[in-house]
């Protein structure tokens, strides 16, 4: 009995300190700014106590709706194309056996191991106007001046989001698939399903958790961009997260980037309830035990 | 596990995944390329080769002094939230009450938008007025992002690791810290290495955070930006490539640890076993 209640002590004074550091530098930060997203910006600094100014500010503009809404849209649709673009390849490495499979996951990885702000910034030479899209297509005579259309938009950002961003799909999908018995699949084949029949009775939902991690990684990660709509985004496909930016770098307007921030919150956590309610939230970021 | 009894729809995958591996490698590619470029448009055509921007990056003091800082700030926070999150992992595997709350509170960091994660410290910095900067906003904003990523590594490594072997030194009077010392350390040694690594490598190519709290100062990272944004300095692709080389050497060296770490996890397992 006294040592399970020694035990029970050393457990907890050995997880205070990560505990502690995460209540004073995450939790305490995250209340003080919804704290703040209640006070007024004047001329003179910020003004304590409580006032919706912000929240009134938020709701009166319909830019912040119009942003919020494109924003979601585009975490959307770059979930989706990540999806599609993941699913097979972690189809190809599954299959894969030895030292080709070891090859094949780290080359996977070693993109994403290096800078963000990076591999972000290398579309510019290649969708710009001197890229080597436009610089290929007009020394194959394709066209004659170079075409403006490839970046500073929507679409590009759709490229770099993906870019960026595609690893958390195709990672949980790889294991999942990787963890699935085969007997499963050749008792399929010998009962004469045809594949794509295997694919979509057994394969598919056996690797479905895994898809919804992937998806609500990328998701909130969108939710959140701001090195990519700035950097290959035009004026109309800037984001969510470069209005929060804007508010705290640029105009200096504290509690309208509070209340901004505590939106972005709201919706990521509303995202992450719906998606924990089918699959729990530890599954949802420690793979499916 | 698939592939040999679907060959058309093997030669399909594979097919993809070249066009997929294509995508991932093409622009590292062009930046290469463009590092050697003599031309001081980031672009094309190509106008010959040249190593004059490798000269002008190592002879920019800005961006040594941009990457010294990043290396400081990355050891420090690695060995800090490596140590933080070792701890709560070996705490975890006892049981008191509360526990629950612990792994959803260390996924915060992860769940929190970076933009909104850099601005909570801006906003709790500057209230408490405490000043924006490389070893002040900057090292807790880093600690705080490599943490839950660090917990994560080494959360599965110890709740495999047998616990018998610790009860069995206990029984034989050996304290908690001679146990630790003696004998989990010695067995995790090659994971906690790794995790510092990997943690590492987070931290050195983390930007948004750091963009909000490090005042004045510059990461490598936060350097590029403004390089990027206000003034395109054209050897912009041969920083990148030193850059991309940093992250993926530190990270190679991560990830052949951690095989011998896994290969140590095995020997021990089968050990157990027999």
């Amino acid at each position: 009995m006294s040592n399970k209640r020694k035990d029970e002590r050393t457990g907890a004074w050995l997880v205070a300190p990560a505990m502690m550091w995460l209540a004073l530098f995450a939790l305490a930060p995250l209340v003080f700014l919804v704290t703040v997203s209640f006070w007024t910006a004047t001329m003179f600094g910020l003004s304590p106590g409580f006032s919706l100014q912000s929240y009134a500010a938020l709701a009166g503009d319909t830019i912040y709706i119009l942003v919020l809404a494109n924003t979601l849209k585009i975490a959307v649709i770059t979930t989706a194309l990540s999806l599609f673009a993941s699913y097979p390849v972690a189809l190809f490495l599954a299959s894969l056996k030895g030292h080709r499979k070891t090859l094949f996951v780290i080359l996977l990885f070693l993109p994403f191991w290096t800078s963000y702000v990076v591999r972000t910034f290398v579309w510019m030479p290649i969708l710009g106007r001197s890229g080597l899209i436009n610089s290929t297509l007009m020394s194959l005579g394709v066209i004659d001046s170079p075409i403006d259309g490839l970046i500073f938009n929507e679409g590009a950002v759709y490229v770099g989001l993906v870019y960026v961003y595609t690893l958390y799909m195709t990672l949980p999908i790889y294991l999942a698939l990787d963890k699935l018995d085969p007997a499963l699949i050749e008792a399929s084949n010998d009962l004469g399903a045809s594949a794509w029949q295997t694919f979509r009775r057994i394969i598919l939902p056996l690797t479905l958790p895994a898809v919804w991690s992937g998806c609500t990684m990328v998701f909130l990660l969108c939710c959140g961009a701001f090195v990519t709509p700035r950097l290959l985004g035009g004026p109309s496909s800037q984001m969510f997260g470069n209005i929060i930016s804007s508010q705290f770098l640029d105009a200096g307007n504290w509690p309208l980037g509070a209340a901004l921030s505590v939106v972005l919150m709201l919706v990521v956590l509303a995202s992450l309830y719906l998606a924990s309610r089918r699959f729990g939230m530890q599954r949802l970021f420690m793979g499916q035990h | 596990m698939l592939g040999s009894q679907h060959k058309p729809m093997a030669l399909w995958l594979r097919l993809y995944a070249g066009a997929f591996f294509g995508f991932l490698y093409l622009p590292i590619a062009v930046l290469v390329v463009l590092s050697f470029n003599n031309s001081a448009v980031i672009g094309f055509p190509l106008r010959g080769f040249t190593l004059g921007w490798y000269q002008q990056v190592f002879s920019d003091s800005n961006f040594f002094t941009a990457l010294l800082k990043s290396f400081g700030v990355g050891m420090v926070s690695s060995v800090i939230a490596t140590g933080l999150a070792l701890m709560a992992a070996l705490g975890l595997r006892k049981r008191f009450r509360g526990q629950q709350w612990v792994v959803p509170v260390m996924l915060m960091p992860i769940i929190i938008p970076g933009i909104v994660s850099g601005a909570l410290l801006l906003v709790f910095f500057g209230i408490a007025g405490v000043p924006y900067g490389l070893w002040t906003g900057a090292l807790v904003a880093h600690v705080t992002w490599v943490l839950p990523f660090a917990f994560l590594t080494l959360y599965p490594r110890l709740s495999a690791f047998d616990q018998a072997l610790e009860e069995a030194a206990m029984d034989l009077g050996a304290n908690p810290w001679v146990v630790f010392q003696r004998i989990v350390f010695p067995l995790i040694r090659p994971a906690v290495i790794a995790t510092v690594l990997f943690s590492f490598t987070l931290s050195f190519d983390e930007f948004v955070r750091t963009l909000f709290v490090i005042g004045a100062e510059r990461t490598t990272p936060v350097y590029l930006w403004v390089l990027i944004v206000e003034q395109t300095a054209p050897f912009l692709p041969a920083a990148g490539v030193i850059i991309m080389l940093i992250s993926v050497a530190v990270a190679a060296l991560g990830f052949w640890v951690s095989a011998r770490s896994s290969q140590v996890t095995d020997q021990s397992a089968s050990a157990r076993s027999r």
